[in-house]
């Protein structure tokens, strides 16, 4: 399931530089922009695409999680005064322990129930994270401020803002250390081998469970991540986390299931597709139009293709 | 001796059960339908809960205790508009009060024209709601000011602060508005008084030389990211530049203007509530808000200091939006007119509504006037706040003022 760079994606990768290029000529702040959000979009996708590329579960409660950590984050901030940088390990580690309970308590149980009961409980857990996050903290949304994460600087006469450049090194972070994980450990060539095949997996003797178990709490656990660096740049309220469930899927669908590296590219693209859409006087609006047209024209060129062979 | 006792003991019991006819007697109902979940909604109630303790604790209405059932509308039209069926028709309420969002409220209209009960409510700006309401229902009486009211008020402040401050200019205006209905009915209401003011005429015509906009995606629409329309802004150098958009953007605006050193001389924020303690953020300092109401009051409302703190006493946190100060007035309001006619009589109590003038804690003095198409229109307008050393105070109307004008913005 998981495969690796092809010829198409070096033809990707050369397209996106060009255009990349272009864009940082017309207008370089579309592109600065267009990669710090592509990143973050790409750190958040990632470990959706590992949970539906593994367990072939398609978690809608993703941008709930995203949420849990930013509250996760808030309280330790304006309750304890930790500097959001320092929540990394807690939040991470929490996050993890929340996706491996609600692994043991929910999806455990659907696995083989089929697609549609997979949506409905995540559906189910996304309403209930998020009802609950109401109860405690209202729907007036909170915030985290330090004054690092707007620090800017000016570069050939463009001014622009450092922060979000974590992003893109947070994204290739995750995607390596995916990558080292699924190549070189004993466990992650065990992931491998359950995305691939678990039934085959599991006479070979892989406790595909225990696997499953591991990339649920894993992937949660980066999304706690992600969270974290948001925190500073973001309001955070109930919904703050939902958004990001389609964006993520559209950019898993848009790379192709399996394919890590083409997510941190789609995110990139689609994130410059976006920044430029915003930079065009009254283009906001398409924004999301854009988004999502790009992916539904990436799909069907994709399906025609295959479609032929 | 013994026949002494008996009759004391007979006067007693018949005293105390005359005493207790008020408790006793069935209640005067108010049927409220508020978004409990929503801070607004939350604090809304809370301040009714305060406004019926007071009046109760004073003797009841007419020597009747009264009783507030409020019903959930989860911010959803179609359970705002079951909620007045239920109120109507299960607990038989007297009077329909609370009320928030303007597209709960649309569809709550029917509802409230089948029954024509009195109907004091607080919210809902949308002039789309007056049109649905019609000239016609002379038991519907609107407190909150409408959304073109508004829009007047605003330009009306700022001639004002500029006549009274020589140096603060308004003459150029950029408006950043989310790309959804709340937004883009700002814009276009901008875009009207902008036309009017070419002619130097409308509430902006002695100020306003320029105008331009620009849209962006709310961070509550999963959005949030305003640097490019932020750029356009700087690019048109605006003496005021405004932000309409909700509550999850107040704090990502302000801070990425900081980050592009965006620093126009009037910055303000038109969400129609705010983060929770924006004001302790240090880049809240010197923000401009529209509103009805600011804790500062109190210090220059003596009505306003006895609701701050009596809603804190009985609740133990503070009123954080209008709401609070704007629910307590809506009981407060209909309890008065109860009192001045004497009787529940339909009639009675719409005239004494049309003529009593309250003393609210959101200061001002609340009095009935037609509005475009109602007649039946509370508050006409809304203030000019600023955030100042952490805290919200009242720069306009001068009346009102609890501190001069920080000017400019973020120097």
């Amino acid at each position: 399931m998981l495969a690796a760079a092809s010829k198409k994606q070096y033809l990707f990768i050369a397209l996106l530089v060009i255009a990349a290029i272009v864009i940082g000529f017309w207008e370089p702040h579309a592109l600065i922009y267009g990669i710090q959000r592509g990143s973050l979009y790409a750190v958040i996708a990632l470990p959706l695409a590992l949970i539906l590329g593994i367990l072939g579960v398609l978690n809608l409660a993703h941008g709930e999680f995203l949420t849990v950590g930013m509250y996760a984050t808030f309280v330790l901030f304006s309750r304890f005064g930790v500097d959001p940088m320092l929540s990394t390990v807690p939040v991470t580690l929490l996050l993890a322990v929340v996706g491996v309970a609600v692994y043991l308590l929910t999806i455990k149980h659907v696995l083989k129930a089929g697609h549609l009961s997979q949506l409905l409980i995540t559906f189910g857990i996304s309403l209930v994270i998020s009802e609950l996050i109401k109860s405690i903290y209202t729907t007036q949304p909170r915030g985290v401020f330090t004054t690092y994460s707007y620090s800017s600087t000016t570069l050939a006469g463009i001014r622009f803002g450092t922060y979000e450049f974590l992003y893109l090194l947070i994204a290739v972070a995750v995607l390596v250390g995916l990558q080292l994980f699924l190549k070189k450990t004993r466990l992650g060539q065990a992931t491998f081998a359950v995305g691939q095949n678990p039934r085959g997996a599991s006479i070979v003797g892989i406790n595909v469970s225990f696997v499953y178990l591991f990339v649920f709490g894993l992937s949660i656990a980066i999304v706690g991540l992600a969270s974290v660096f948001m925190v500073p740049r973001v309001s955070i309220f109930p919904g703050a986390g939902t958004p990001y469930t389609m964006k993520s899927f559209a950019l898993t669908a848009m790379a192709g299931l399996g394919n890590l590296n083409g997510i941190l590219l789609a995110g990139i693209a689609l994130g410059i597709f976006e920044a430029v859409v915003n930079a065009i006087p009254g283009g906001s609006g398409w924004s999301d139009v854009v988004f999502f047209g790009v992916l539904i024209l990436v799909i069907m060129t994709r399906a025609i293709r295959e479609g032929r062979r | 001796m013994k026949k002494i006792s008996l009759a004391s003991v007979l006067l007693l019991i018949a005293a105390l059960m005359l005493s207790s006819v008020s408790l006793a007697a069935e209640p005067i109902k108010f049927g409220a339908v508020n978004p409990l979940g929503d801070i607004t909604g939350f604090q809304t109630t809370r301040a009714m809960e305060l406004a019926v303790k007071e009046i109760n604790e004073a003797g009841g209405l007419l020597g009747r205790p009264v009783e507030l059932i409020v019903v959930d509308d989860e911010m959803r039209p179609e359970i705002g508009a079951a909620a007045i069926d239920r109120l109507a028709t299960v607990d038989n309420v007297d009077f329909f009060v609370g009320g928030m969002g303007s597209g709960v409220h649309l569809a709550q209209v029917p509802a409230l024209k089948k029954y024509e009960k009195i109907t004091v409510w607080m919210g809902a700006a949308s002039h789309q709601v007056e049109i649905a309401m019609g000239p016609d229902a002379d038991w519907y009486f609107h407190l909150h000011p409408w959304d073109y009211q508004q829009g007047a008020s605003y330009g009306q402040g700022w001639t004002d602060i500029a006549n009274a401050h020589p140096e603060i200019g308004a003459s150029r205006i950029f408006l950043a508005y989310e790309e959804g209905a709340f937004g883009t009915d700002s814009y276009l209401a901008y875009l009207d008084l902008y036309e009017a003011a070419k002619d130097g005429e409308g509430p902006y015509g002695q100020i306003l030389n320029d105008f331009a906009g620009a849209s962006f995606t709310s961070a509550l629409l999963g959005g949030g990211d305003y640097r490019a329309m932020l750029r356009q802004a700087m690019d048109f150098d605006p003496d005021l530049f405004i932000w309409a958009g909700y509550d999850a953007d107040a704090v990502p605006m302000v801070a990425q203007a900081m980050e592009l050193g965006f620093e126009p001389p009037l910055f303000v924020g038109a969400p129609p509530g705010w983060p929770a303690n924006f004001g302790d953020n240090p880049l809240s300092d010197g923000v401009i808000l529209y509103g009805m109401w600011a804790p500062a009051l109190k210090e220059v409302s003596e009505i306003s200091n006895h609701f701050w703190n009596e809603y804190i006493k009985m609740h133990g946190h503070e009123p954080a939006t209008y709401f609070a100060p704007l629910g307590y007035t809506n009981i407060m309001f209909l309890a008065e007119a109860i009192k001045a006619a004497g009787t529940l009589e339909k009639d009675a109590v719409i005239e004494a509504l049309r003529t009593i003038e309250y003393e609210s804690p959101i200061g001002a003095v609340l009095k009935i006037e037609p509005s475009n198409i109602i007649s039946n229109q509370g508050f006409t307008s809304q203030k000019i706040l600023q955030y100042i050393d952490g805290e919200q105070h009242v720069i306009w109307p001068f009346e009102y003022a609890t501190s001069e004008i920080k000017y400019p913005f973020g120097r």
